[in-house]
């Protein structure tokens, strides 16, 4: 394993309280491999992946639990020092706002050669030639003299190439890309998901792609994990998620949104609200807006079950995960 | 299925209602670097401004103090006689620049009055200048500042660059040669003054604000509704672009204290038989190697007055800027 | 067809570009909408799919009066409300209302929620007298789904569905005809916008309304129209029944745009066609001649950059009829089937 996230435990004390984050997470990722992490405001899935990072506001942030096990190592407990060698140089990280992750006052060229002058300790020179390089390689069209221009000057979609550039200069072995193509518009969304994808498959890296987006998931990972209430609630290869979600909340996602191909009557909706990470429910923590609730999810909070032993494995969280599968 | 629409209300109807709908865009709050379509959350816009802002405020130790010290201030400007029975202009020459003494604990000035007397009846001057000239610089700026913020076009193109003139103003420069022109010995002049040459720096934050407030979709929502400019500037701009106004206010409020004071010390402000820091501060100057307590007593408490107004408008601008907790 | 309430004819919204500061000289215009032509009946949703910059939140805005038309007519029961101030557009104003895309600027963090439902109430007294005005404000908060009792709650004390819900409630208070709705669900979680969207449809036949639902996403906007016109650079480049365009769209930027919707089913994804369309929009203030689309067409031909094609049938379809005979802006308009036939699981 590449990356391995093992019962990670994350809260934020506020004014209000303690909010549980992250509440015993564990996935893993493999070089070469894409991990999509599905989830909904409020579950915990970016809050794991700045921890991962290092990246995390600590404080009101705390890491209070577990272990990030990157090539071996555990990052929780490297010196910050030896934490910032890994990132950008190891592990990269793509964020959805690319126009605020862009210095406005720097030309984009100076930015991207930055990392090998930080890093690598090329001469400026260098660092330019290697910039251009970069860009033609995200498919900047016109690289050579677009690399004197301002983040402003670009596109969104171009932009987040130039993200997708920085990620990818030093050759990372993981990248996160956390809602990458949420802010571009349809057409430059599937331009953008198709460089990442083919970039990765070039780089045999790792990714982790964070996502409140089914449609995105399905398209480009090999498997899923979905997230609620900062656990896992179920995770699969991606073709049998879609084919036989074994989390009922997995499966009321999937039937809450409307097709594209088919016209439905009314469309399902999960009721009620996601849960207050300051109280989070006893038990299963989906059990007030699940309705195949029973008294045990009330009161029994549902390990990682192995689902039908299928190989590549397959977890739910869900006392009735044979039930949620039959119907 | 009705009752599914029921569903959301009902979860927070369930018992832990306010706090509980608090905690979910707490939580959004959480999730929100750098975005994602949760991004569009409730970050950085008030949950409850004000409410919030008090929980802040009184667990300040800095607003508490200056609150306090303001307090006191205020209530010897409006009642001197409470802390001080005597006359600060019944003076005996024949004490003057003497020391401290029983009953007269800050000594005597130059011509011999209560210094005590002097400096506790000063605040009178100090305070209403102050509070007067920061409400003349509050209105006219924030009202001049928000008409052209909400109306635009070409007048408000030419209150900027009128702006930009007044900027250009030295104020001890400015105030040397308006005030010299002036017989009249009242406070007046003096706050005319700040408030023409202060009215500037409201204008402009009052204008951002209003522009800032004008953006959001409910003044939109209010506008397609058919509110009237009156109505929406009223219910919908004004409680939303107030506070920065505020803040600004309050901090200026200090410097203008300090200003009537130079500008009476300078002789174009207040003049004599006024009581007044300034003037007090102005006839000690000279004898300040061998009376320092005549110059020390009247500008301590100017020190101590400009200062809690200070600290009090940034703790209050602290309370205020969601950004900061 | 239902009588139709609103008509929309050569709609026009350009910006003008100044330079300057006290002396404004024009040097060019953003041509937000350019050209636009729809009908609506009553009863009816139209839903109008564009990406960002494509004008569809300019007209919107137009519709509900927040913004005059630069050129062009949006008629509402015959008076062109453009055209209107006073009086006669209070009235038309408590006809046609908006949803707004943000729940959280769109409700005024000071006010109660008993005052921003009240407020149409207020603006047009007429509608409710004064004591009447709480108990309708509480039925509303009922028609949306939300405990009555809320009235006098602050926005922020509701999650993100729930203020939606409540800019729902304003929008419903004068009980207009027709309902703008500016990508009501976008800014929502994935299992809270179809509460949302069932609401907006339980309300519509619960109040015969029409709605002009405007969205980015595909999806959402077949799930809920009627009738769906795709908007390109400020013009409609393909308008029909929601079938027409989704299963036999006709202009080459619809099917792209089809095409490019990530389906969240990875079998019925790999049995798709992907048209990955090159390069980004051009700028709205310097549109391509001719077909506004070539730049990033795959069939662009000479013709294209010479002549502006019409939103009307294409002459091939025109005496074969059949779903593919609807309006498409393009020369060279044929049918490709991007979607699929929803064989999949689900």
């Amino acid at each position: 394993m590449l990356l391995e996230v093992r019962d990670l435990h994350v809260e934020f004390r506020t004014r209000d309280g303690v909010a549980k984050a992250v509440n015993g997470v564990d996935y893993g990722v493999d070089a070469g491999e894409t991990l999509a992490v599905l989830g909904e405001s409020g579950s915990g899935k970016s809050v794991t992946a700045q921890a991962i990072m290092g990246i995390l506001d600590i404080p009101p942030g705390r890491i209070t639990g577990g272990e990030v096990l990157f090539q071996g190592r555990d990052l929780l407990k490297l010196k910050e020092e030896e934490r910032r060698k890994v990132r950008g140089a190891e592990m990269a990280m793509i964020f959805q706002d690319a126009l605020s992750s862009l210095n406005p006052v720097l030309p984009v060229g100076d930015q991207l050669g930055e990392m090998f002058v930080v890093h690598r300790g090329m001469s400026r020179k260098d660092a330019r030639a290697k910039a251009v390089e970069l860009m033609e390689r995200v498919r900047i069209p016109a690289a050579k003299e677009r690399v004197k221009d301002y983040p402003h000057q670009f596109s969104g979609g171009m932009r987040q190439r130039i993200m997708i550039a920085m990620a990818l200069a030093l050759e990372p072995a993981l990248i996160i890309a956390d809602e990458p193509t949420t802010a571009l518009d349809v057409t430059v969304q599937a331009q953008v998901m198709d460089l990442l994808a083919e970039l990765q498959r070039e780089y045999n890296m790792g990714l982790i792609l964070i996502t409140h987006d089914l449609g995105v998931v399905a398209d480009v990972a090999d498997r899923i994990a979905v997230m609620y209430a900062g656990r896992i609630v179920e995770s699969a290869p991606v073709h049998d998620i879609y084919k036989v979600p074994a989390h009922p909340y997995t499966k009321g996602l999937l039937e809450s949104i409307p097709r594209l191909d088919q016209k439905g009557e009314e469309l399902y909706a999960i009721k009620g609200l996601p849960p207050n990470l300051m109280h989070i429910p006893p038990g299963c923590a989906f059990h007030p807006r699940c309705p195949m609730a029973q008294d045990v999810c009330r009161t029994d909070e549902p390990p990682l079950y192995e689902v039908n032993g299928e190989e590549p494995a397959r977890r739910s969280a869900c006392h009735f995960w044979r039930e949620c599968m039959n119907g | 299925m009705p009752e599914q629409y029921d569903s959301e209300g009902a979860v927070s109807s369930a018992g832990m209602g306010g706090a509980m709908d608090l905690a979910v865009t707490e939580a959004q709050t959480l999730e929100r670097t750098p975005g994602g379509p949760e991004g569009t959350g409730p970050a950085g816009k008030p949950r409850s401004l004000w409410s919030d802002a008090w929980r802040d405020l009184r667990r300040n130790p800095v607003f508490i103090v200056s609150a306090l010290v303001i307090l006191f201030l205020v209530v010897i400007s409006l009642w001197p006689s409470l802390i001080a029975s005597g006359n600060p202009l019944k003076c005996d020459l024949a004490k003057a620049q003497e020391g401290s003494q029983p009953g007269h604990p800050f000594g005597y000035d130059g011509q011999g009055c209560d210094v005590y007397t002097r400096t506790v009846y000063g605040t009178r001057i100090s305070i209403s200048v102050g509070v007067l000239a920061t409400l003349g610089v509050a209105l006219l700026g924030s009202a001049l500042g928000g008409l052209a913020g909400y109306f635009g076009g070409g007048w408000d193109s030419l209150m900027s660059r009128i702006t930009d003139i007044f900027f250009a103003i030295p104020v001890v420069l400015g105030g040397l040669v308006l005030l010299s022109v002036v017989t009249s010995n009242t406070i007046w002049p003096v706050i005319g003054f700040i408030v023409l040459l202060g009215w500037t720096q409201v204008y402009r934050i009052a204008r951002g604000s209003v522009i800032t407030a004008k953006q959001n979709d409910y003044v939109h929502a209010a506008r397609a509704l058919g509110a009237s400019d009156s109505r929406i500037l009223l219910r919908h701009i004004t409680p939303n672009a107030v506070a920065p106004v505020i803040v600004v206010s309050t901090i200026a409020l200090g410097t203008y204290i300090a200003l009537e004071a130079t500008l009476s010390y300078l002789g174009v402000g207040l003049k004599p038989p006024t009581v007044s820091w300034g003037i007090d501060i102005s006839a000690a100057s000279p004898y300040i190697r061998n009376a320092p307590h005549m110059l020390l007593w009247p500008a301590g408490a100017l020190a101590v007055t400009v200062l809690a107004f200070i600290m009090l408008g940034d703790a209050v601008r602290d309370a205020l800027d969601p950004k900061l907790r | 067809m239902a009588e139709s309430i609103l008509q929309v004819s050569g709609l026009v919204k350009h910006y003008p570009l100044t330079q300057g500061i006290l002396f404004k000289k024009q040097v060019g215009a953003v041509k937000a909408v350019d050209g636009v032509d729809f009908e609506l009946a009553r009863g009816e949703t139209l839903g109008i799919v564009g990406e960002s910059g494509c004008g569809k939140s300019t007209v919107a805005k137009m519709l509900v009066n927040l913004e005059k038309p630069t050129e062009g007519e949006i008629r509402y029961r015959g008076e062109d409300i453009a055209k209107l101030s006073g009086k006669a557009l209070r009235s038309v104003r408590r006809n046609i209302q908006m949803v707004f895309q943000d729940p959280y600027t769109s409700l005024n963090p000071r006010m109660t929620v008993g005052d921003i439902i009240g407020e149409p109430y207020e603006i047009h007294p007429e509608v409710a007298p004064k004591g009447d005005r709480r108990t309708k404000v509480q039925e509303l908060l009922d028609v949306v789904g939300l405990n009555p009792e809320y009235i006098n709650r602050y926005p922020h004390q509701f999650s993100g569905g729930q203020r939606q819900r409540i800019g729902i409630a304003r929008g419903l208070a004068l009980r207009p005809e027709i309902i703008v709705a500016d990508e009501p669900v976008s800014a929502l979680d994935v299992s809270v916008q179809a509460q949302v969207i069932n609401l907006m449809d339980r309300l519509q036949s619960e109040f015969e309304l029409s709605y002009v639902f405007i969205a980015h996403d595909l999806s959402i906007v077949r799930h809920i129209s009627d009738r769906v016109g795709v908007m390109y650079l400020g013009r409609i480049v393909e308008t029909g029944k929601d079938a027409e365009i989704y299963d036999h769209p006709t202009h080459p930027y619809t099917q792209a745009l089809l095409s490019a919707v990530p389906v969240p089913d990875p079998v019925a994804r790999e049995h798709r066609e992907r048209i990955i369309l090159a390069g980004d929009v051009p700028s709205p203030t310097n549109i391509p001649s001719g077909c506004r689309f070539r730049t990033r067409c795959w069939k662009a031909q000479e013709r294209c950059a010479l002549e502006v094609p019409l939103l009307a049938v294409p002459a091939g379809f025109r005496y074969v009829g059949g779903p593919a005979a609807h309006d498409s802006a393009c020369h060279f308009a044929e049918e490709k089937a991007v979607v699929g036939n929803g064989n999949g699981p689900g």
